[in-house]
This record gives C-alpha cells, sequence and structure tokens, in this order.
C-alpha cells in the first residue's frame, strides 16, 4: 500500500516541472485522499462486509451498501453493528435496553428516539425498518457482536 | 527473555472467524489440491484424526455431518497473518515471523513479571481485533519458549501465557514434555532416543553433554543447551532466504510436454516475483518432475537437474527461459508426471551482484528487469494479466483442486461476508 502511494507521488512531480515556469503549486504538493487513511482506523481489525435485505433501511443502509466494520472497537448502546446470531451475520442497532421502554419524545416537533433508564440485563438488537421485529438476545442464542460498523459505503451511480 | 506467539489451530481458527458457526464444531483444513488433512480443530483432534490423513479417509465423517471440511486458503490465511504479525511487532521492536503462524518477540531487558502482562494484553488484542486465538509461551531461551507455549496452549488455566520463569517450572515442564515434542528433535530421532531411555526432555537434559554430542552431533548440543537456560540458537539476521521453491500436484497427471512447459513456466515466474520482492536474484536455476509414486502399476522417474546462471537473475523471462532448458534436458515421454517444480538457489542481495567481465549483455538485463517491474504491477491482483507466451493465462492456482475453500473474505471485494 505505502509503495503504491509512493509510485503515485512521484510521477505527479516530476511531470512538466523541469521547462518553462516552476508551477506554483509545487511547493503546495499533498499526497492525493487515501481513503484507507481516512476510513480504516485500526487496519489490523478492520474488515468489510456487504449489506443483504433492508433491515436498516431507515438508518439509510440498503442492500449491496458496503460495511466498513472495526472488530477493535468496544461496542456500546446506539452502536450500529455486525453480530453473529444463530449461524448468521446481522446488522443492527445494539441496545442495552428493552424497545418497549424505548419512548418517543418530540423536540420542536421532530421526533427524537430517548431511552428511559431501565436496568435490562438482557442485550436488544434494534432494526430501523418497521418491517421487521427487535431481536431480544438472551443465553439460548448463540450470539457474538462480530464488529462495529464505522462508516457505510454507498454506490450513487447506476451503471 | 523470548516470548513465542503461536496461534492456537491456525487455518482452522482462520475458517472460524469469518465463520463463528463452526466454533465448538469438528473442523480440518485440507492440503493443496485437497489432498490430505494439514489443520484440525481441537474437536477433530478428538475424533482422532491425525495430521496428514489423506480426505478420502474422513469422508465418511464428512458425508455423516460429524465433521466439516475446508479446502486450504492461503491467500485469507496470509492476510489473517500478516493482521497478527503486525499486531505483535508493536509489542516488540525485535521480533522473528518464524512461521505463518508463530513469531518469537526478543523482550531484552525485561523479566517475566514485566512480560506477562504484555502477553495477555497480545493474547486478547488478537482475539478481539483478527478473530484468532493465540498462545505465548515466555522463557530465557527460544526453545523453552516453545515448550511453554505448549503449557499455554494445552491448559485453559493460563488463560494463553504460560512463563518458565523458575527452576522449579523448568524441571517440571520438561518432565511433562516428550522429547519428541521439543523444537529441533526430528521425528526420526526421537524414537532413537527413547530406545536409550530418553523418553522426556528431562530425561534428555540430564544426560552428559557428550552423549548427547555422540548421538546427535552440534545441533542436539544446541537443543540440550537451550533447555537448560542457554541461549544458542542464534537470533536470526536480516538475511534473506537461502533458496526459493515454488511447486504443486497436479490435479490430472500429465505426459504431454507441452502442457508441462506451461506449468514450469508459472512455477518459474512465482520464483522469479518472489526474487523480486525481496530484492534479490539468483545464481542456480533447478528443475524436478516426478510421477505419481503411489500408482505402482505405472513406471516411475523423477528427475531433478540445475544450471548455473552467469550473472544472478530475478526477472521473469530469464528465469524462465533458465527453467525450460532444464526442463527440456530431463523431460522423457511416455511418463505420467504427478508433481514438478522449480526451485532458485544461491540467493544474493541486488546489491551484491557482480557482473562478469564478458558476455554480459548490461542493456538486455535493464530491459528484463524493467518488463519484470511493469509484470509485478499489472499483477498484483495475483492474475497472470501479464505474461511471457509460455505461461498459462489466469491464475496459477487454476486447476488446483479446492472444492471446499471459503471465500477470500478479507481480500476480495466480491468475497465479502454476506450482514442480513
Amino acid at each position: 500500500m505505502a509503495n503504491n502511494k509512493k509510485t503515485v507521488l512521484s510521477t505527479m512531480k516530476v511531470d512538466g516541472i523541469h521547462v518553462g515556469f516552476p508551477s506554483p503549486a509545487q511547493d503546495y504538493m499533498n499526497p492525493c485522499i487515501d481513503l484507507n487513511m481516512e476510513l480504516v482506523i485500526h487496519p489490523s481489525a478492520t474488515f468489510y462486509g456487504r449489506v443483504v435485505g433492508n433491515s436498516m433501511l431507515d438508518a439509510g443502509v440498503e442492500e449491496g451498501d458496503i460495511l466498513v466494520i472495526d472488530k477493535a472497537i468496544e461496542p456500546k448502546e446506539g452502536d450500529m453493528a455486525v453480530c453473529f446470531v444463530d449461524g448468521e451475520f446481522t446488522l443492527k442497532f445494539i441496545s442495552f435496553r428493552s424497545p418497549e421502554d424505548v419512548k418517543p419524545v418530540k423536540s420542536k416537533g421532530k421526533v427524537l428516539s430517548s431511552y428511559n433508564i431501565l436496568e435490562h440485563k438482557n442485550l436488544w438488537l434494534l432494526p430501523a425498518n418497521k418491517a421487521y421485529k427487535p431481536i431480544e438476545i438472551t443465553e439460548s442464542n448463540d450470539f457474538t457482536v462480530w464488529g462495529v460498523v464505522t462508516y457505510v459505503i454507498k454506490k450513487i451511480v447506476k451503471k | 527473555m523470548y516470548a513465542l506467539a503461536d496461534c492456537n489451530n491456525f487455518f482452522v481458527s482462520c475458517e472460524r472467524a469469518f465463520q463463528p458457526q463452526l466454533e465448538g464444531r469438528p473442523v480440518v483444513v485440507l492440503s493443496n489440491n485437497d489432498g490430505c488433512v494439514v489443520a484440525r480443530s481441537n474437536e477433530s483432534k478428538a475424533l482422532g484424526i491425525k495430521m496428514g490423513t489423506p480426505y478420502f479417509k474422513v469422508k465418511d465423517l464428512v458425508d455423516a455431518g460429524k465433521l466439516v471440511v475446508r479446502s486450504s486458503n492461503y491467500t485469507l490465511y496470509g492476510d489473517m497473518s500478516g493482521r497478527i504479525m503486525s499486531i505483535l511487532s508493536s509489542a516488540s521492536p525485535k521480533m522473528e515471523v518464524y512461521s505463518i503462524d508463530e513469531a518469537f518477540m526478543v523482550m531484552d531487558g525485561m523479566n517475566s513479571e514485566q512480560i506477562k502482562p504484555i502477553a495477555h494484553s497480545l493474547v486478547h488484542q488478537i482475539r478481539k481485533w483478527v478473530g484468532v486465538p493465540v498462545s505465548i509461551g515466555v522463557a530465557d531461551t527460544k526453545t523453552l519458549a516453545k515448550v511453554a507455549s505448549h503449557f499455554a496452549k494445552k491448559y485453559p488455566g493460563y488463560k494463553g501465557v504460560c512463563a518458565i520463569d523458575s527452576e522449579e517450572k523448568r524441571l517440571k515442564a520438561l518432565s511433562m514434555t516428550e522429547i519428541g515434542d521439543i523444537w529441533g528433535i526430528g521425528w526420526r530421532t526421537a524414537p532413537k532416543l527413547a530406545e536409550q531411555g530418553v523418553k522426556t526432555a528431562l530425561d534428555f537434559v540430564n544426560k552428559p553433554q557428550e552423549w548427547v554430542e555422540r548421538r546427535m552431533g552440534i545441533t542436539g548440543v544446541r537443543t540440550w543447551l537451550e533447555l537448560q537456560r542457554h541461549n544458542s540458537v542464534e537470533d536470526e539476521q536480516e538475511s534473506k532466504r537461502k533458496s526459493i521453491c515454488t511447486s504443486r500436484s497436479f490435479a490430472q497427471m500429465i505426459d504431454d510436454e507441452k502442457e508441462l512447459t506451461l506449468r514450469v513456466s508459472d512455477f518459474a515466474a512465482i520464483c522469479a516475483k518472489k526474487l523480486r520482492s525481496e530484492k534479490t536474484a539468483a545464481y542456480t536455476v533447478g528443475v524436478f518432475i516426478q510421477t505419481n509414486h503411489f500408482r505402482d502399476d505405472l513406471s516411475q522417474y523423477d528427475p531433478w537437474y540445475s544450471i548455473n546462471l552467469d550473472v544472478p537473475a530475478s526477472s521473469t523471462r530469464e528465469i524462465i527461459s533458465a527453467a525450460l532448458q532444464v526442463l527440456k534436458s530431463i523431460y522423457r515421454p511416455g511418463y505420467k508426471y504427478k508433481r514438478a517444480g522449480v526451485i532458485v538457489m544461491d540467493i544474493v542481495d541486488n546489491d551484491d551482484i557482480q557482473p562478469t567481465l564478458f558476455d554480459f549483455d548490461a542493456k538486455a538485463r535493464e530491459r528484463d528487469d524493467k518488463i519484470s517491474q511493469v509484470m509485478d504491477k499489472v499483477n498484483k491482483s495475483g492474475n497472470n494479466i501479464l505474461r511471457l507466451a509460455t505461461q498459462r493465462p489466469g491464475h496459477y492456482a487454476d486447476g488446483i483442486k479446492c472444492d471446499f475453500r471459503s471465500g477470500l473474505f478479507s481480500t476480495q471485494w466480491n468475497d465479502l461476508i454476506e450482514v442480513h
């Protein structure tokens, strides 16, 4: 990766500078933006996944989107995470509170979600699509939080 | 002190990292071409499946749903190994990667009480970040660190880290370790030692040095010293490899010289690419071809020959042309070949290349090197897009059986895990 970047840089700098006026931009050259640098916080712990289905549609994630998944991050309340439940990877919000305790709170006409802080032992996986039900995780489930989603890459241009 | 980090059942663990449903189930990974078992989960070890068991012998278990089988997926394992090594190297400035799943960390100037918490946090970090369980053994010598890592792996109570840091622990560990499990004691040597009454590592160190030297020479003495806390296995210098071998078994036996030429060209191209990636070149290019030893009904022939180059080379064209020259001299029609390989030897650093005074076409060399550089860039994806006319189109692994291979989850855009 590093080598790759170097080659791009050197060809950019060398060309067209030795004749005529020196480019006024020469002293301001920066390496081009590297998405790996911006989107990958922990390279050793970052993997990617592809979204199947639309259970997180209302959160802006739809079928075919690419997930940047960081396994180094400790999952916390409200994180979007890739979880492994009973033989399948699933994308959901993590909640340590039951959805019944989630009450809509209105603020200046906008509906915001809010939680009643109640003790709840179990973990909930909350979809962002009314067609899907929240999943309560209990000891009977084969369950792990596989990784926390840090970015979603969406293809916009249709070929 | 040394800390040896060793991944538990590495290939199986890599499979499980992306297929958590395999957790707790008997799993085996097969060798290239789905030949035999090269990695086992603890559960499949418990089923009595041994390393090297041919696939057909466990097929019944697989068909009955009692055993999960995977073809080896070296692209995936290599990527996972790189991630693990990079985490390990952050903990120790001096590290020697010993194999795809093992590395020695040189912990100079630290005692075991300082090393143990670091080791524990590495075990935790690698498990969480990469998804692979690792065991770490800590001791004064590399050989003892290996022994310690076996204990760390075998007994869950250690939580992945075992230190041999007292005389009492050392003697106890040696008494509990079979001599054949000691690093540096070969599978041929162990039964011979057992005949002499040396069954455990403790029996071994209780023998006088002369006894060991007479039977096993200097390498035996080194192991003997290492087990007694005297460092005798040198830290690896930054030296490059002495030889590179690329060989494969064929899915189907080959008797056609043209087909064999294609395969050998591929192997030579891989060797050349490895040389270049390590900034080295080789003086000697050798080729071997083998018939199928397991087919008593067929005539057998397995020649090997090598030639020396005037100037060490690393360009694809030069290595292939040398390899094909060798192949031409050893190929005989009428045999069915099962395996072939190219070995490049007498490897030197690019900087140390001495051009011969005569007959050296510096321009041609420069041209070949440039072509190779372009090929390396274009072929980065692993597919042989740019190749010499004697090579085969497609990936060099084409034609190798891998019926049960999982996805290239971490390196291939089209193979990502699916999240519902």
